[in-house]
């Protein structure tokens, strides 16, 4: 399942410095593993310690929050946009 | 010495005000031409002591300087009742994944800027969060006009 994937500029160093790609996967964790396969590294931007997507990482599907659809296991179909973006964030 | 339009701080210091209870984000795009423009960002925390900007919004406001060839001048939030000075967390979630500041910041162009609500009127001050997390404040010259 071929899918566009946008990542933000913060962490297009993982990714040989693209901005756009397409990587294969039907899931984001196996999207992730693919873009992980061909540049090493990769998971650590968007993943914590346990392999689960990382609290401050942003993953659209289709301009849409995976955290309101299955997450990590949200299914991709051919075609699909997922979008990568660290988040702004901070506090007291 | 950073200077920015009255204008500007008082755009920033209303989106403060506006956003109370709250802390107020956003970022602040320089364009081609050298102006500065405000972007207000959805705080999704919704909280006093918290600021998370809307991811989309964020990504929108990413590719449209791409597009119009401006750049990341600052990111700015609001703290409504302690100093107006980037906090432990603050410093930390400059950097991804957060606390790593042994790395670079996320945006190491851009300035942090702070709008206080504990002081009146409210300080509108500036810093540059660098690899280490060390917080270096840049003086902020105000001037009149647009």
């Amino acid at each position: 399942m071929a899918v566009k994937v946008y990542v933000a500029s913060v962490i297009q160093k993982a990714v040989g410095d693209q901005k756009q790609l397409e990587a294969e996967g039907s899931t984001i964790a196996e999207l992730i593993d693919d873009l992980e396969s061909r540049y090493p590294g990769f998971r650590a931007h968007v993943s914590d310690e346990s392999g689960a997507l990382h609290r401050f990482i942003n993953v659209y599907l289709n301009d849409e929050d995976v955290r309101y659809l299955k997450g990590a296991e949200t299914a991709l179909s051919e075609g699909d946009s997922v979008s990568f973006l660290p988040a702004l964030a901070g506090g007291r | 010495m950073t200077t920015i339009p009255r204008s500007l701080a008082e755009a920033l210091i209303a989106h403060a005000r506006e956003e109370l209870p709250n802390e107020a984000c956003g970022l602040v795009h320089e364009l081609p031409g050298g102006g500065l423009e405000p972007h207000r960002v959805t705080n999704v925390a919704r909280s006093p002591y918290r600021y998370e900007m809307d991811g989309l919004e964020q990504m929108r406001l990413e590719e449209a300087r791409e597009a119009r060839g401006e750049r990341l001048f600052a990111i700015y939030h609001s703290h409504v009742a302690t100093e107006g000075r980037p906090s432990p967390t603050d410093v930390r979630m400059a950097f991804f994944p957060p606390g790593a500041v042994d790395s670079e910041p996320m945006y190491p162009e851009a300035l942090y800027v702070l709008v206080s609500l504990a002081q009146e009127p409210p300080p509108v001050r500036a810093f540059r969060i660098r690899r280490g997390g060390e917080v270096a404040e840049e003086p902020v010259e105000v001037a009149e006009g647009r």
